[in-house]
């Protein structure tokens, strides 16, 4: 089955990019597109899940505005996370068709970051003691937060720290884990790993695990990711 | 009578926490419209309705975790069950409000998600215990709302019933209704009919329908015009008139210095507009300014339920809109993640929406507070009415050059009145200034160059 492949080039503003992907969710569950995966960088945007909690917010609102980044209170599972620059973020649009198995989705997209970080050198796991996404011991690589829209389509997805500066992580409890650090690809593998490094390979990742072959979208939906003609 | 229960999202989920109910009891529900969020861990799935109706019970409240397979809720369907596609397919053309075309779809005028009419399908009041036939001679097609008759007995009646009624001339009143509450169900309908046809004398109510005297409505005098009230009028009347029944309203008002904003905003405006193909407005400051004070006093973003107060730590806003049919207000939702540009963004994008008849009608309702700006048409302070289930509504009106007192001087200086009408049942008089007061040092002292700085 083909997919689009949609990457918007450039940091992504986040607000626009999350309208852009529940306008793609909704015609996809209308069945007027293809499944897609999206791939894209955010500038530094801290995003709190339904199950976001206050005392996970180290930094005051206002010392992150000043600090350059913005917060967005969104409807994915999970507490809060991070974006930005070095980071690869994958927001997979799919039709899981009549009985989704949501878990089972997780534990997919998981796979595709496991398989693309031994591609680069990099072993990682799955904690399932600990928290859904993807792991090196006791740290994390990659976030996964998920919603299904009516028990169908996906939205949101995962954020592979490449090349990510860590230090944003200190604004906040990562996923409301306290124990538990962060890390990238590139501390893993004792050199530069760039998201333009790691896309190609978990593309390819993404076309094994899920079974679709991607092909490139059209450019004017990877320009809606910057347009905020639809809201969220 | 459909029984919602927790559903198994994979085979390894045993349960599921209940984030959030997207209905209340009583509240209408199309088939596939999402009815719940459900969370398992880093999932959160929007479950949808597979049944319309009406939302008769909830059984299990946010936040509580259940097995798979454990009743959550109950779905009142359209007349009875069993012939439901018919039915559906009998209601009207907009199966799914998602699926109807934009411009098909008539958001309601008020964040109220109770009881507002829209698509002319939502159900009706009609007198049970009318001296007159339910089935009226001219028996509507189920699009058009008739206007709703008051009566000492009120009762709901979905439309494929009324239709019933009229087709066989039943006199609703003569019914015994056997649903939820008492409501007469397609069945009944059926059944009464059947029983008027093998019943050997005619009984009392099986009459044939009188016409009405029209004398009901008063006939237009000289120089006079009889205008009939427009669907959105009607609900906009409804709201209006429930929420000063409701209410324990109170006022408080506020002036405002807006020389640095006005000055910022004189500076930017050209470099926006180019930018960003729309006009920057004063309404994206004060959303900013309100936001940040909502967060800071949640009990003014709170909805009053029942004997309890539900403080949203999420601010969702409500952006009054006048338009060509009359009031409308679209909510910006996610207001407390957006900066002063996102807002700017996201107002002018809903309220262009709202001009053209191009909103969702999920994007009316959901509201935490809302803002009403009827300064641009001259006034210079409103006391608004508050949209329910809110607890505030700020109005700020026209921003006018006028004398104050600055460091014991007269000067010249953009001065506004933002003022708010607030529930007395949920905050007081102190909490309500101390939220304005808020606002306008926000106004005051902001540097709201740094979030257009880009």
């Amino acid at each position: 089955m083909e997919a689009w492949l949609l990457q918007p080039p450039g940091l992504v503003p986040y607000g626009p990019a999350n309208a852009a992907m529940h306008d793609l969710a909704r015609r996809r569950l209308r069945g007027e597109v293809p499944d897609a995966l999206v791939l894209l960088q955010h500038p530094p945007v801290y995003t709190a899940g339904r199950r976001w909690r206050p005392e996970h917010l180290v930094w005051s609102e206002d010392l992150i505005r000043r600090a350059g980044a913005e917060l967005h209170f969104i409807d994915r599972g999970g507490s809060l996370t991070f974006h930005g620059p070095g980071q690869l973020v994958g927001y997979p649009v799919l039709h899981l068709g009549g009985s989704p198995d949501a878990l089972g989705y997780v534990r997919r997209l998981e796979e595709v970051v496991i398989r693309a970080g031994a591609d680069l050198g990099v072993a990682l796991d799955r904690r399932p003691d600990v928290q859904a996404g993807v792991w090196a011991g006791q740290r994390k690589v990659c976030a996964i937060g998920v919603r299904i829209m009516r028990a169908r389509v996906t939205l949101h997805g995962f954020a592979l720290n490449c090349s990510t500066d860590l230090s944003w992580y200190q604004g906040i409890v990562p996923c409301g884990l306290d124990d538990h650090g962060v890390t990238s690809l590139s501390e893993l593998a004792g050199r530069e790993v760039t998201v333009e490094e790691a896309a190609p390979v978990v593309a390819r990742r993404f076309e094994e695990v899920f079974g679709r072959t991607l092909v490139p979208g059209p450019r004017i939906e990877e320009e809606a990711f910057y347009a905020s003609a639809v809201s969220a | 009578m459909t029984s919602i229960t927790m559903p198994q999202l994979g085979e390894t989920i045993v349960e599921g926490t209940i984030l959030k109910w997207l209905k209340r009891e009583g509240d209408r529900v199309e088939r596939d419209e999402p009815l719940f969020e459900i969370s398992t861990d880093k999932v959160d799935t929007e479950v949808p309705s597979p049944a319309a109706g009406v939302l008769a019970r909830i059984l299990v409240q946010e936040g509580a975790t259940v097995k798979v397979g454990t009743p959550l809720a109950e779905i009142e369907e359209e007349g009875a069950a069993g012939g439901a596609p018919t039915e559906r397919a009998e209601e009207g053309p907009a199966e799914r409000a998602e699926e109807a075309p934009a411009a098909e779809e008539r958001p309601t005028p008020s964040p109220d998600a109770e009881a507002a009419p829209s698509e002319g399908r939502t159900e009706q009041v009609a007198e049970a215990a009318a001296p007159s036939p339910g089935a009226a001679p001219a028996a509507p097609a189920p699009r058009g709302p008739e206007p709703a008759a008051t009566g000492p007995r009120s009762q709901i009646l979905s439309p494929l019933v009324r239709r019933l009624a009229a087709e066989h001339g039943v006199d609703l009143a003569q019914v015994r209704g056997t649903g939820t509450g008492g409501r007469i169900t397609k069945q009944d309908v059926l059944a009464y009919v059947e029983r008027m046809r093998t019943a050997p004398a005619p009984a009392p109510g099986a009459a044939p329908p009188q016409p009405q005297p029209a004398a009901a409505r008063p006939a237009a005098g000289e120089r006079e015009e009889v205008v009939p009230m427009s669907v959105v009028r009607r609900a906009i009347a409804k709201h209006m008139t429930q929420s000063l029944q409701t209410t324990a309203r109170a006022w408080t008002l506020v002036e405002v210095n807006m020389e640095r904003v006005v000055r910022l905003r004189e500076e930017v405006k050209d470099a926006f507009e180019a930018r960003d193909g729309f006009k920057l407005t004063y309404t994206p400051f004060v959303a900013r300014a309100v936001v940040d004070a909502l967060l800071a006093f949640p009990m003014v973003n709170a909805e009053l339920r029942g004997e309890e107060i539900v403080l949203k730590r999420y601010v969702n806003l409500g952006i009054a809109v006048s338009y060509d049919e009359g009031l409308i207000v679209p909510v910006v939702k996610g207001a407390d993640g957006m900066n002063l540009v996102g807002l700017a963004r996201a107002i002018n994008d809903v309220a262009a929406r709202a001009r053209a008849h191009q909103l969702r009608p999920d994007e009316v309702h959901g509201g935490t507070f809302t803002i009403t700006n009827p300064g641009p048409f001259g006034s210079v302070m409103s006391v608004p009415i508050i949209a329910l289930p809110q607890t505030g509504i700020l109005s700020f009106d026209a921003i006018e050059k006028r004398p104050v007192v600055v460091d014991d001087a007269i000067a010249i200086r953009h001065m506004v009145y933002l003022s708010m009408s607030w529930d007395h049942r949920v905050i007081d008089g102190a909490e309500a200034t101390k939220f304005l007061a808020r606002v306008k040092r926000n106004l005051e002292t902001w540097d709201f160059a740094e979030d257009l700085r880009r």
